[in-house]
């Protein structure tokens, strides 16, 4: 089985023809119900086959070799390290910044994770903004803060605050009486370079996966909104709503489909802001210095410093990330655990697959069917992971659904399983414990499982 | 990173010749090696043994600048100029499996990023922060690790002279040299297989309680992908960069003139790799591919062979050679280029093949 996982890729007539003959054996066995043609190609046919730390930062198996070379050139742009400027190379570093390249948090294009009490922000930063809304319906900046806390400068500019994490714990328990703990990060911001303003919010936010982007993006918002149901007629619990989040290219409010409140629209618009907040790299989109009217600005006239095509490549680095095949799809137990999670309303938000639209400019992402565990749609996740921080129409209550493709690898891609938007699950069970809002009918039947139930669940998403 | 078509071509291949071979799932070879053999031996002799041979030679490049920096000579700086080097020949060589902690624990960039921030580097060395060991932890990557020591060790054009040598820029090494030798104990310990919740034992536990590798094939996988990665880093990264661009500032080790030695060791690590070889020769793949098909095992070996001798043959420093030695460079890019494919087309598929 393994090695005919191992060659699933292209459309191979006789290849879908042995497969397609143990479906149908299986299938006489009544297991499979949720089993779904094909569904270990995650990525389509943008799938790739490796389970290793490399598992994330495979380009599409599928690209002409121009669009290779552009990707090429991306890759290195994502593995620069920037410098202070002036510099020969890699300059314009800050002043103030979160991490000094995209690979520093996006380790193995994979996921960031949360300090341990004491020790510094690594891969996480922290989102901030004070009540109202800018120009364009988004978050308020804190004035002489910004949009995003940089507690890192280079050397003579101020960072802008210390960040210290402390953890609470919390204890809960299972319906068979077992029990479970859960950490609950408090992040603590201090010594900051000014005063703080008093009704200042902020947003913990873990550097998320980058794989697969191209493809989620070629989701065409028609089938997006398909899943929509703000007001919640079906009356399932469940609203799902859009973001609609402002372009700052065109000018117009979009659909959201990047960022834990999916506060922006599109890979390049993401990226462009990544590399002006979190490096301090001016760039096409965003032309000013994170830091503009503040006094750690650097006052040179070396803006921007991120070319537009380097950009280009960036964005079209990611969106060219292919997606790792699953493992033991057909596994009995995984196709158990596949059909709790359906049961339990998870596949209500975490959507199994849909299907990419036709591009007959982009034929790579055209028209494939993908299986990324998402709608897209930002949901009431409840209280407790509430950062009570609007971003766009996503109020202080409601995160994005995140993709769950790719996650059983987080372990030997990044060497540990938190998950969650600050990375306070410290498992996948963890994670599902934190759900709540219009998740919490969903989270009562995971603790209302058996052990063993719930094991065969965490075995399904390990297989993701 | 790199794109797997070849790999699904070969994978491909590799179905047809196990469907035509369906009855006979028995072997009739008789492996000379087990799986856990190759697994137990890449773990300790190569992975742990070329980390703690890092780990001693940070240590001694540590206190050889300790001494300098007590007592400035030409014979003191030519010392520790040399145990640059050698620091640098290992850790290069376990770049050739750039997984488990120097990945996952985010030590290879905090250890090894270029181009230095030299701007950054001279505003600390001017100023009056205390250089302790918190304080380099602190820093950018790019202002720590092998490259700004080697930029102060060696000096911008490579002719630093002992008597250069500021008490500041001193101090300075002695604090990133401390801060490395730390970093590298960290990856000698990680594993380290006497340290219970070490990388050794996720990876010697492949397919037997691993959390990290579900079988033994996905362990496999795992070394044989970063043998080609290393190879794909050096021929299209290290070299096709500054190659293809023209542009010398873009080179790895460019003050002390190291990068083909670099580069050369980055080959010779996948060699070590392959025969399950570090200092001490133990199981490794090579057993393996020997046993089941030896015309593979040759050509690998030819393969590792021309990628070394084709370095050598580019005599000039890498950053003269991009302009000076066009064809040689281009030699040993294609050599390596050729390694890689090899290593993916049919030693990937090898393993996947024999190993379930």
């Amino acid at each position: 089985m393994r090695s005919l996982f191992n060659t699933m890729t292209n459309s191979k007539p006789l290849l879908l023809l042995a497969f397609a003959s143990i479906f149908m054996a299986c299938e006489k066995s009544g297991d499979i119900q949720t089993y779904e043609e094909n569904e270990w190609l995650s990525g389509g046919s943008q799938t790739v086959f490796i389970d290793g730390n490399g598992a994330y930062s495979q380009s599409f198996p599928i690209l002409d070799a121009a669009k290779q070379q552009v990707h090429d050139i991306g890759d290195l742009g994502f593995e620069s390290s920037f410098v202070t400027a002036p510099a020969p190379l890699h300059s314009g570093l800050g002043p103030v910044f979160n991490n000094v390249s995209c690979i520093s948090c996006h380790i193995g294009d994979g996921r960031g994770k949360p300090p341990l009490p004491g020790e510094s922000l690594q891969s996480l930063l922290i989102r901030i903004s004070i009540p109202g809304f800018d120009a364009h319906g988004g978050p308020m900046p804190v004035p002489g803060f910004g949009g995003q806390l940089q507690q890192r400068a280079v050397n003579g500019a101020m960072p802008e605050a210390e960040v210290q994490m402390v953890l609470n714990y919390i204890t809960g328990y299972f319906a068979d009486g077992n029990s479970y703990q859960l950490t609950e990060p408090e992040f603590i911001i201090q010594n900051s370079y000014m005063p703080m303003p008093a009704n200042m919010m902020f947003s913990p936010r873990v550097a998320p996966p980058v794989f697969g982007l191209g493809l989620l993006e070629a989701v065409s918002a028609e089938d997006v909104l398909q899943y929509a149901d703000e007001n919640d007629k079906n009356s399932d619990g469940i609203s799902g709503k859009p973001n609609y989040v402002y372009n700052a290219v065109t000018g117009t409010m979009d659909l959201g489909r990047f960022g834990w409140k999916a506060g922006q629209p599109n890979v390049k618009q993401q990226s462009a802001g990544a590399y002006n907040e979190d490096m301090g790299i001016t760039n096409p989109i965003y032309s000013n210095e994170s830091c503009e009217l503040q006094p750690q600005h650097d006052n040179l006239n070396d803006d921007k410093e991120l070319t537009d095509s380097l950009l280009h490549a960036v964005a079209f680095y990611l969106q060219t990330l292919a997606v790792p095949a699953r493992r033991n799809a057909d596994n009995p137990e995984v196709l158990e655990g596949k059909n709790l999670f359906m049961y339990s309303g998870c596949g209500s938000c975490h959507r199994p697959s849909m299907t990419t639209q036709m591009n007959m400019a982009f034929p790579e992402i055209s028209n494939q069917r993908i299986f990324p565990y998402t709608d897209m749609l930002v949901h009431d996740m409840g209280a407790g992971l509430a950062d009570l921080r609007p971003e766009f129409r996503a109020d202080g209550f409601e995160w994005r659904t995140p993709p769950l493709w790719g996650i059983g690898l987080t372990k030997v891609v990044n060497g540990h399983t938190n998950f969650l938007h600050d990375g306070r699950a410290r498992s996948l069970a963890e994670a599902i414990l934190w759900h709540g809002g219009e998740a919490a009918t969903s989270q009562q039947k995971f603790v209302n499982m058996t052990e063993d139930e719930r094991k065969k669940l965490i075995k399904f998403l390990e297989s993701l | 990173m790199k794109n797997l078509n070849q790999l699904i071509a070969a994978s491909i291949l590799v179905l047809t010749l196990v469907s035509c071979n369906k009855d006979d799932n028995n072997d009739d070879h008789v492996a000379a090696v087990t799986d856990q053999q190759v697994m137990n031996e890449f773990a300790n002799t190569v992975a742990y043994g070329a980390y703690k041979e890092l780990s001693t030679a940070t240590q001694n490049m540590h206190q050889d600048i300790i001494a300098f920096q007590t007592n400035p000579t030409a014979a003191g700086l030519t010392t520790c100029q040399a145990d640059w080097k050698a620091v640098r020949k290992t850790w290069e060589q376990t770049e050739a499996f750039l997984f488990g902690p120097a990945a996952t624990e985010n030590i290879d960039p905090r250890i090894d990023t270029w181009p230095v921030n030299f701007v950054d580097l001279e505003t600390i060395i001017s100023s009056t922060d205390v250089l302790d060991e918190t304080y380099i932890n602190a820093l950018d990557d790019a202002l720590k690790g092998f490259h700004p020591a080697e930029y102060l060790l060696f000096g911008l054009n490579g002719t630093k002279t002992y008597q250069d040598f500021t008490p500041r820029e001193l101090e300075f090494l002695t604090a990133l040299t401390l801060n490395l030798k730390n970093l590298t104990g960290q990856l000698s310990q990680g594993w380290n297989p006497a340290v219970s919740n070490s990388f050794y034992h996720d990876f010697t536990t492949a397919g037997n309680g691993s959390t990290v590798f579900p079988s033994k094939q996905s362990a496999f996988e795992e070394m044989v992908n970063a043998m080609s990665g290393i190879c794909d880093e050096v021929a299209n990264g290290k070299m096709g960069e500054p190659f293809v661009a023209q542009d010398p500032s873009l080179e790895e080790s460019p003050y002390s003139k190291n990068s083909i030695t670099d580069f050369t060791n980055n080959i010779k690590g996948v060699q070590n790799v392959y025969l399950g070889k570090f200092n001490a020769d133990g199981y490794g793949l090579e057993d393996m591919v020997r046993t089941h098909h030896l015309a593979l095992d040759t050509e690998i070996k030819q393969k590792i062979a021309n990628a070394i001798s084709s370095l050598n043959a580019v005599t000039d420093p890498f950053g003269e050679a991009i302009i000076s030695q066009p064809t040689q460079v281009q030699n040993a890019i294609d050599a390596i280029n050729a390694l890689q494919a090899i290593i993916d087309d049919e030693l990937l598929p090898f393993v996947q093949e024999h190993i379930n």
